[in-house]
C-alpha cells in the first residue's frame, strides 16, 4: 500500500511542481515587463520530451545519470513526512529520520554529475564543479542550523519537530530559533538554482551544466525532477522552520495550507532571484561562509546557553 | 680456566715474535695475528661464560708474587669478561677485515695491532691507576701508528693530533695520579676507593679531578673531540672499526673504574658532559655527507649517550643498570664496527654515493641491522636497553633526561636513516664495480648476526617485564631466509602463515581487539593478491611486510607495555621499508619513519610514566594511572604518539608523500589497514585512561577540535591534488581525522561511529588504491588530467570506484551512511556543535575530491594515446571485487556488523546504546532503517531504469566527440578534458587552507637544527693547535663549572 501512497505523492508534488514553474516564469517575465509564456508552457515542455523519436545515448554511466537523478529526487519525497498526521503522504518515512534525507539528496546530484561527465563535455564538468564547490558552502550554514533546531528540540525525527510546533503560530522555529531560520533560509538560496547563484547552471546566456548534454526522455526525466526536487526541499523547510503541515478536518483546507506554505518558502527564492544580479562562485562561497555561517554559530549559542 | 693474564701475555708475546719472524711473509704474521686474538678471544669467552653461569667466581690476578696493594693486580669479574670479549672479537674481526685491503704489508701492521689489543685487555682489568696510564698509554700508542697505516697526508695530520692531544691528557693524568698517591698514599683503585673520607676528597680534589678529566678527554667530549673525529675519518675503516668497538669501550671501563674510585664526586660533572656530548654531535652530524666522518660523530654521540646513562645509573642507583648500559655499549660496538667494515667495502666518501651497495645487494641486510641497532629498535640489545633505561628514569621522575635522551636518539635516527634512504635509492655510475672478499664478508655478517642474536638474552634479562612472544619475530627472521624463492611462491606461503596465524587469534581474542585483529589479518589477505602480479623474486619485499604484519598482529595480542612497545616498532621499521621501496619515495618514507619514531618516543616515555606509578607493565592496568598525577601526562603522550600514526593535522605532513609514492600494492596496505593501528592505540588510550584534564583544558575536547580541523584540512587538500594517489592519501588524513573526533567525544555513539569508519574505511580506501594502482600500472602515470574517458577500458575498475566512491561519501543506501548517521547522534548528543558542523562542512567538501577522482580518470574524453589500453590485471581486480561483496553486504545488512561493534562498545560505554528492532536502528534523538532504505532505492532505481528504457532503449550511441561544441569540433581530447585545477574557483575562495603550516613548522626545526650544526662545526678547524688550546679550556671551565667557579 505504501507504494501506491508514494506513487500519488510523486505524482501529485510533478503537477504542483508544474504549476509552480509556470508561476515563477510569469513572474520572472512580468518583472522584466514581458508578457511572458502560458501558464502551462512547463506541462507541453515535459511532455514533448518525454515523445521525442530521436535520442542519442554517450554510454552507460550517461544513461543511468538520470536514472539516478530521480531516484533520488523520488526518494527524498518519498522518505519526506510530508503531511504530518496523514499516513498517504508520509509513506516511507520510517526509513530513516532528517539526516537520511539530508545526505540522499546528494544521490541524484552524483547521478548526474557523472552521466553529464561521461558525454565529455567540458561545460558539463565544469558546472559540477562550481555547483559542487557553491553548495558545500551553503550547507555549511544549514548544517549550523540544523544543528541549532535538533539541539532546541532534541530529536531529529521530522515529525517530532513539526508535531512541536503545533498549537499556535508563534510555536513555529521561525519564531521559537529566528536565528536558525535565517541561517537556513539564506543557505535555501545556495540550493535552488536561481539568481544571485545561478552561476552553476546559467541558464540563458551559456548553456553549460549536464542538462545541457542531454535530450529527449533523458532530459524528460531530469527535467520531471526538477519539478519535484525543490517541492521536496521547500516541504523540508516548511516542515522545520513552518510549523510544517498538519492534516485538518478537511482536506481541502489541509492542501491549501500546504500550497500556501510551500508556495511562498519556494517564492523567496524567486524573490531573491529577480532582485539580486549573480555571484561567482568564488564570492558566493565566500558569502555563505561569513554571515550566515557567523548566524547559524550564533543560533546554536543561543540554544546551548538557553538564551 | 686459562689465567686471564694471557690475555696481555699472548698479544705481547705474538707482537714480540713477530719481530722475529719479520720475514717470514705476509700470510705468516697474519696467521699469528689471528691466531693470537682467536685465543685471546676464546679465553675472554671461556672466562664470560664461566663467570655468567656461575661456573668460576670471579679471579682477582696478582702479579709479581705480591698481592695489592703493594703489587699491580688485575682483575676478572662479569664485567671484565664480558668487555674482553667484545673488544678481542672485534679486534679479531678488524684484522680479518684489513687482511686484504690493507695497503702497507709490512709486519708492523700485526704487531700495532697486538699491542693495542694488549693495551685494550689491559685497561680493562688492571685495578691500578698507574698500570692503567700505562696500559692507556699503549693503546693511545699503538693507535697513532694504526691510524697512519696508509701514510697518506690526512692520516698523517689525524695521528699527529691524536698524538699532541693524547699527550696533553696523560699529562693531565699523569699529575692527578701523583697528587692522589700524595694525597690518599696508593695506587690502587679499590684501596683508594676505600679510603676516600669527606676530608681526603677536599684535599685530593685536584688530583681526583685531573685523572678523571683526563680519562674523560679520552672518551673525546663535545666540543673538544676535533682531534678523534679526524681519526675516524681519516683511518683506515677497519682501525676506525677497533676505534669504536675497542678504544672507545675499554676506555669507558676506564672511565667508570676512576669515576667509582672518585666516590660520587663527579657523577653530576659526567651527566652534564655526557649528555652535551650526545645531543651535541648528534645535531652537527645532521649536516655531515662523509661516511666515516659521520660514522664518527655518531660514535662520540653514543659514546656521550654511554657515559650519561652509566652517570645515571650509578647516580640513580638503577635496578637493572647492567643490562642497561652493557646492552648499550654491545650494540654500539658491534653496529658501529660493522657500518666502519661496510664502509671499507663501499669505498665511498660520500653517503649519496653510497647506491653503489645495491651492486651486493645481501649487503643492505647488515647496514640495516646495524643502523636500526645504533637507534634502538627492537630486536636488538639496545631496545631493551633502552626499554629499561627509560621505565627507571621515569619511575625516579628524571623528566630532562628522558627528553634529552629521547630527543638525541630522534635526531641520531634522521641521519642514519637518510644516509639508509641514499643506499636504498641512489645509484651508481654504470662503470663502477664494488668487489668483496670473504675476509670482509664475514665480520660484515658476524657483526649484524651477532646484532640479532644478542637481543634474545638481553630480552630475558630485562627486570621489568616478561619476555616478550617471540613467535612472530621468528617467522620474519624466517622470512629472510627465503628470500630466494619467486615472488608467487613467497606470498603463498606468507598469506597461508598470516591465515594460519590470524584464524585462532580472530576467534580467540575478543572484545574491541577483534574488530582491528579483523581488519588487519583479512586486510593483509586481501591486500596481498595483487603481489601475484610480480615476476621475479622481489628481493625486500617480505621481510618487510611480515615485519609490519606480524607487528600489528603483535600489538593486538600484546599483553604488556613492552611487547606492545616491540610489536609497535617492529610495524613502523617494516612499513618503512615497504613505503621506501617506492619509486620517488625517499624523502617521504624518510619523514614517516621520523615521525612514527618521535611518536613511538612519547609512547615509550608515556609507559614509563605509567609503569613508574602503578609499577606494572601490564595494558591492561594502565587505566590504574587514571587515578595518578601523571595520568593527564600518559594520556597526552600517548594521544600525540598514536596520532602521528593516523597523521592528524599537524602530524600528517608525512602521509601524502608516503602513501603516493608507495609501490601499488603497497599503498592500499599502508592506508587502509596501518592507519587504523592508531586508531587502535587511541582507543586503547581513552578506554584506560578514560578523560584528563591538563590545568583547565579537557584534553579530549582539544583532539576533537584536531580531529575536526583534519577532516576538513585533509578533505580541502585532497580535492586540490592532480596526482590521484596523493588525493586518496590527503582523504586519508580527513577520514582519520573523523576517527579521532568520533573517539574523542567519548561516547557510545561517537565510539561506534569510529570503530565503523575504520571498518569501513579499511574496504573503500583499498578498493579506492588498488583501482587507483591498477590504472597507475596500465596508464604508468598517476596524474589525473594525463586521464579521461577510462570508463569503457575499464569498466570494473570504474564500478568499483563508483560503489567505493558513494560509500566514502556517506550517501545513502550504501554502508557510509550508517556512519554518518551515528556520527551525526554522537555530536549532537554531545553538544560539541561547532567542530560538529565543521565535521559535517568537510563530509561535503568530500564530495570535491570523490568528483574529481572519478570524473577526471573514467569520464571526460578517452586520450589517444590510451585507445588501447586493458582492464586492470585481475590480481588488482580480484580483490577489489571482494570487498565489493564486502561493501554491498554491509550496506544491505547495516545492523549485522553495527550491533555486534555496538555491544562491544558497551562493555566500555554502555550509556546512550542504540536500540535495534531488526535492522531499525533507534537513537534517542532519530531513527534509521538501513535495510527499508536499501529496498527503497532499489525499488525507485529500477522503476525509473525500467521507465527510461521503454521510452528509449533505441537511443543511438555515439561517438566521443559528438558533443555541441559551439558549432565546432574539439581540436585534441587533451584540449577538452577539463581535469587541471579543477577546483579553481574553490582555490579562490579558500585558499588560504592549503598554507603549508604544519610543513613551515617543521621545516623551521629541521633548519634552526641544521643552521646550529653549521655553526657548531666552525669549532672542529682541523688545525691542531687550536684544538690542543680548546683541551685546556675545556678543564679549565670543567674545573670552574664543577665548583660553581663562575
Amino acid at each position: 500500500m505504501n507504494i501506491v501512497y508514494a506513487v500519488a505523492t510523486i505524482f501529485i508534488t510533478i503537477n504542483y511542481g508544474l504549476v509552480l514553474q509556470g508561476i515563477i516564469g510569469k513572474v520572472y517575465a512580468r518583472v522584466a515587463t514581458r508578457i511572458g509564456l502560458r501558464i502551462y508552457q512547463p506541462y507541453i515542455n515535459i511532455i514533448r520530451q518525454w515523445v521525442t523519436r530521436t535520442s542519442i545515448n554517450h554510454g552507460i554511466m550517461y544513461y543511468l545519470g538520470p536514472v539516478f537523478r530521480f531516484t533520488g529526487g523520488g526518494g527524498i519525497l518519498i522518505f519526506l513526512p510530508v503531511i504530518y498526521g496523514a499516513p498517504f503522504f508520509s509513506s516511507f518515512s520510517s526509513a530513516g529520520d532528517m539526516l537520511l534525507i539530508m545526505y540522499f539528496m546528494f544521490l541524484g546530484t552524483l547521478g548526474m554529475a557523472l552521466g553529464g561527465g561521461e558525454s565529455g563535455h567540458p561545460y558539463a564538468a565544469i558546472a559540477v564543479t562550481r555547483g559542487l564547490a557553491q553548495t558545500t558552502a551553503a550547507e555549511f550554514p544549514l548544517i549550523l542550523a540544523i544543528f541549532s533546531i535538533v539541539t532546541q528540540y532534541q530529536t531529529l525525527d521530522v515529525n517530532q519537530i513539526v508535531a512541536a510546533q503545533q498549537g499556535s503560530v508563534l510555536n513555529w522555529t521561525l519564531f521559537t530559533n529566528p536565528l536558525a531560520t535565517i541561517a537556513a533560509m539564506l543557505a535555501f538560496l545556495g540550493s535552488m538554482m536561481r539568481s544571485p547563484f545561478d552561476v552553476v547552471l546559467a541558464p540563458q546566456e551559456i548553456p553549460i551544466g549536464p542538462p545541457t548534454e542531454y535530450q529527449s526522455q533523458f532530459l524528460a526525466m531530469l527535467m520531471t525532477n526538477r519539478t519535484i526536487f525543490p517541492v521536496a526541499k521547500t516541504i523540508l523547510y516548511v516542515n522545520l522552520f513552518f510549523g510544517g503541515v498538519a492534516l485538518q478536518d478537511s482536506w481541502l483546507l489541509t492542501f491549501v495550507i500546504f500550497f500556501l506554505k510551500t508556495f511562498f518558502v519556494y517564492m523567496w527564492s524567486v524573490f531573491v532571484g529577480v532582485s539580486f544580479p549573480r555571484f561567482r562562485v568564488d564570492q558566493s562561497v565566500r558569502w555563505f561562509l561569513k554571515a550566515p555561517a557567523a548566524l547559524g554559530v550564533l543560533a546554536i549559542i543561543f540554544v546551548q546557553t538557553g538564551m | 680456566m686459562v689465567e686471564p693474564v694471557y690475555l696481555i701475555v699472548v698479544a705481547l708475546g705474538a707482537a714480540f715474535s713477530l719481530g722475529l719472524l719479520r720475514k717470514a711473509g705476509f700470510v705468516m704474521h697474519h696467521l699469528v695475528l689471528l691466531l693470537s686474538l682467536a685465543t685471546m678471544t676464546a679465553i675472554s669467552a671461556q672466562w664470560t661464560v664461566g663467570l655468567f653461569t656461575g661456573s668460576v667466581s670471579p679471579a682477582a690476578i696478582p702479579t709479581a708474587g705480591f698481592s695489592p696493594p703493594i703489587s699491580i693486580n688485575l682483575q676478572m669479574g662479569k664485567t671484565e669478561g664480558f668487555l674482553t670479549l667484545l673488544v678481542n672479537l672485534s679486534v679479531f674481526l678488524s684484522s680479518l677485515f684489513m687482511i686484504k685491503t690493507v695497503k702497507r704489508r709490512s709486519v708492523y701492521v700485526p704487531m700495532l695491532m697486538l699491542v693495542f689489543a694488549s693495551g685494550l685487555n689491559g685497561i680493562i682489568m688492571t685495578r691500578d691507576l698507574f698500570n692503567l696510564f700505562v696500559f692507556i698509554e699503549i693503546m693511545s700508542i699503538a693507535l697513532a701508528g694504526l691510524i697512519v697505516l696508509n701514510g697518506d697526508i690526512q692520516q698523517l695530520g689525524a695521528g699527529f693530533k691524536y698524538i699532541l692531544a693524547g699527550a696533553l691528557t696523560s699529562g693531565l693524568m699523569l699529575i692527578g695520579i701523583i697528587f692522589t698517591y700524595h694525597t690518599t698514599g696508593s695506587l690502587n683503585i679499590d684501596t683508594i676507593a676505600n679510603a676516600l673520607t669527606p676530608e681526603l676528597k677536599a684535599v685530593g680534589y685536584a688530583g681526583l679531578f685531573l685523572i678523571f678529566i683526563g680519562v674523560l678527554i679520552e672518551l673525546k667530549p663535545f666540543p673538544v673531540n676535533g682531534f678523534g673525529l679526524d681519526v675516524y675519518e681519516s683511518a683506515h675503516p677497519a682501525v676506525g672499526a677497533v676505534v669504536s668497538a675497542g678504544a672507545a669501550t675499554a676506555t669507558l671501563y676506564a672511565f667508570a673504574k676512576i669515576a667509582i674510585m672518585s666516590g660520587d664526586l663527579f657523577l653530576e660533572l659526567s651527566m652534564v658532559v655526557g649528555a652535551v656530548t650526545f645531543v651535541g654531535m648528534n645535531v652537527v652530524a645532521l649536516q655531515q655527507k662523509i661516511a666515516n666522518r659521520l660514522l664518527g660523530y655518531s660514535s662520540l654521540s653514543q659514546v656521550g649517550l654511554l657515559v650519561l646513562v652509566w652517570s645515571l645509573v650509578k647516580w640513580q642507583n638503577i635496578a637493572n643498570g647492567d643490562l642497561i648500559v652493557l646492552g648499550l655499549l654491545v650494540t654500539h660496538a658491534f653496529a658501529k664496527a660493522t657500518l666502519f667494515w661496510l664502509s671499507g667495502i663501499i669505498q665511498k666518501e660520500k653517503i649519496e654515493d653510497w647506491g653503489i651497495i645495491k651492486q651486493r645487494i645481501y649487503l643492505l641486510f647488515p647496514f640495516a641491522i646495524a643502523l636500526l641497532a645504533l637507534i634502538g629498535l627492537p630486536p636488538f640489545p639496545s631496545f631493551f636497553a633502552k626499554w629499561e633505561l627509560i621505565m627507571a628514569l621515569a619511575a625516579n621522575q628524571s623528566h630532562l633526561a628522558i627528553a634529552l635522551i629521547l630527543g638525541g636518539s630522534l635526531v641520531e635516527a634522521v641521519y642514519l636513516m637518510r644516509w639508509f634512504g641514499h643506499a636504498f635509492k641512489n645509484t651508481a655510475a654504470e662503470d663502477e664495480t664494488l668487489s668483496v672478499s670473504f675476509c670482509q664478508l664475514l665480520p660484515v655478517f658476524a657483526g649484524g648476526l651477532l646484532l640479532i642474536g644478542l637481543g634474545y638474552p638481553a630480552s630475558l634479562l630485562s627486570a621489568t617485564a616478561s619476555p616478550i612472544p617471540w613467535m612472530l619475530t621468528a617467522f620474519v627472521l624466517f622470512t629472510f631466509a627465503m628470500e630466494f624463492l619467486p615472488a608467487k611462491i613467497k606470498n603463498i606461503i606468507v598469506m597461508a602463515a598470516i591465515a594460519w596465524y590470524g584464524y585462532p587469534l580472530l576467534t580467540t581474542i575478543g572484545g574491541y581487539r577483534v574488530i582491528f585483529a579483523g581488519i588487519f589479518v583479512i586486510g593483509a589477505l586481501v591486500t596481498m593478491i595483487p603481489g601475484f602480479s610480480h615476476k621475479g623474486n622481489r628481493l625486500g619485499f617480505y621481510p618487510s611486510l611480515t615485519m609490519m604484519f606480524a607487528g600489528l598482529i603483535g600489538i593486538i595480542e600484546a599483553k604488556e607495555t613492552m611487547s606492545f612497545f616491540f610489536y609497535w616498532e617492529m610495524m613502523t621499521v617494516g612499513s618503512y621499508f615497504l613505503i621506501l621501496r617506492g619509486k620517488n619515495s625517499k624523502p617521504h618514507a624518510l619523514s614517516y619513519f621520523l615521525f612514527s619514531l618521535g611518536g613511538a618516543y612519547l609512547i615509550l616515555a608515556a609507559f614509563g610514566y605509567s609503569f613508574g606509578q602503578t609499577t606494572s607493565v601490564s595494558l591492561d592496568t594502565l587505566s590504574q594511572v587514571a587515578s595518578t598525577p601523571y595520568a593527564a601526562l600518559v594520556m597526552l603522550f600517548l594521544s600525540i604518539g598514536f596520532m602521528t600514526k593516523t597523521a592528524s593535522v599537524g602530524l600528517h605532513i608525512w602521509l601524502p608523500g608516503a602513501h603516493a609514492e608507495a609501490e601499488s600494492d603497497v599503498s592500499p596496505m599502508v592506508s587502509g589497514i596501518l592507519l587504523k593501528a592508531g586508531i587502535f592505540g587511541l582507543l586503547m588510550t581513552f578506554i584506560a585512561l578514560g578523560d584528563q584534564k591538563i590545568g583547565f583544558v579537557d584534553i579530549a575536547y582539544v583532539l576533537s577540535w584536531v580531529g575536526a580541523i583534519s577532516a576538513l584540512v585533509g578533505n580541502y587538500l585532497a580535492a586540490m591534488q592532480e596526482d590521484a594517489k596523493r588525493l586518496l592519501a590527503y582523504s586519508s588524513v580527513g577520514q582519520m581525522g573523523y576517527a579521532l573526533f568520533g573517539l574523542s567525544l567519548m561516547s557510545h555513539l561517537g565510539w561506534l561511529g569510529a570503530l565503523s569508519l575504520s571498518v569501513i574505511h579499511f574496504t573503500y580506501k583499498v578498493i579506492l588504491f588498488l583501482a587507483v594502482g591498477g590504472i597507475v600500472y596500465r596508464l604508468k602515470t598517476k596524474n589525473m588530467y594525463e586521464m579521461g574517458g577510462l570508463i569503457r577500458k575499464m569498466p570494473i575498475t570504474f564500478f568499483a570506484v563508483l560503489v567505493s566512491i558513494i560509500a566514502l561519501s556517506g550517501i545513502p543506501p550504501l554502508a557510509g551512511f550508517g556512519g554518518r548517521w551515528v556520527a551525526y547522534n554522537a555530536v549532537i548528543e554531545k553538544g560539541w556543535m561547532l567542530q560538529g558542523a565543521i565535521i559535517g562542512f568537510s563530509g561535503i567538501i568530500a564530495f570535491l575530491y570523490l568528483f574529481r577522482l572519478i570524473h577526471t580518470i573514467f569520464l571526460g574524453q578517452l586520450k589517444d594515446a590510451h585507445r588501447k589500453v586493458k582492464e586492470a590485471p585481475l590480481p588488482f581486480l580480484l580483490p577489489q571485487m571482494l570487498l565489493i561483496g564486502l561493501v554491498m553486504f554491509l550496506s544491505s545488512r547495516p545492523h549485522t556488523f553495527l550491533a555486534p561493534i555496538g555491544e562491544i562498545v558497551k562493555e566500555f560505554k554502555p550509556d546512550g546504546a542504540l536500540t535495534w528492532t531488526g535492522p531499525l536502528a533507534q537513537s534517542h534523538l532519530g531513527y534509521w532503517d538501513g535495510v527499508m532504505v536499501m529496498w527503497v532505492f532499489m525499488g525507485l532505481f529500477a522503476a525509473n531504469f525500467a521507465l527510461l528504457f521503454i521510452m528509449n532503449r533505441r537511443a543511438q550511441p555515439v561517438k566521443q566527440f559528438n558533443i555541441v561544441y559551439a558549432a565546432e569540433r574539439p581540436a585534441r581530447p587533451e584540449t577538452t578534458h577539463f581535469a587541471y585545477n579543477f577546483f579553481a574557483p574553490y582555490r579562490r575562495a579558500l585558499g588560504f587552507l592549503e598554507y603549508p603550516l604544519a610543513t613551515h613548522f617543521f621545516d623551521g626545526i629541521t633548519d634552526f637544527l641544521h643552521a646550529a650544526a653549521g655553526f657548531i662545526r666552525r669549532l672542529y678547524t682541523g688545525n691542531g693547535q687550536t684544538y690542543l688550546f680548546q683541551i685546556v679550556a675545556f678543564v679549565v671551565v670543567v674545573f670552574l663549572l664543577a665548583n660553581g667557579g663562575f
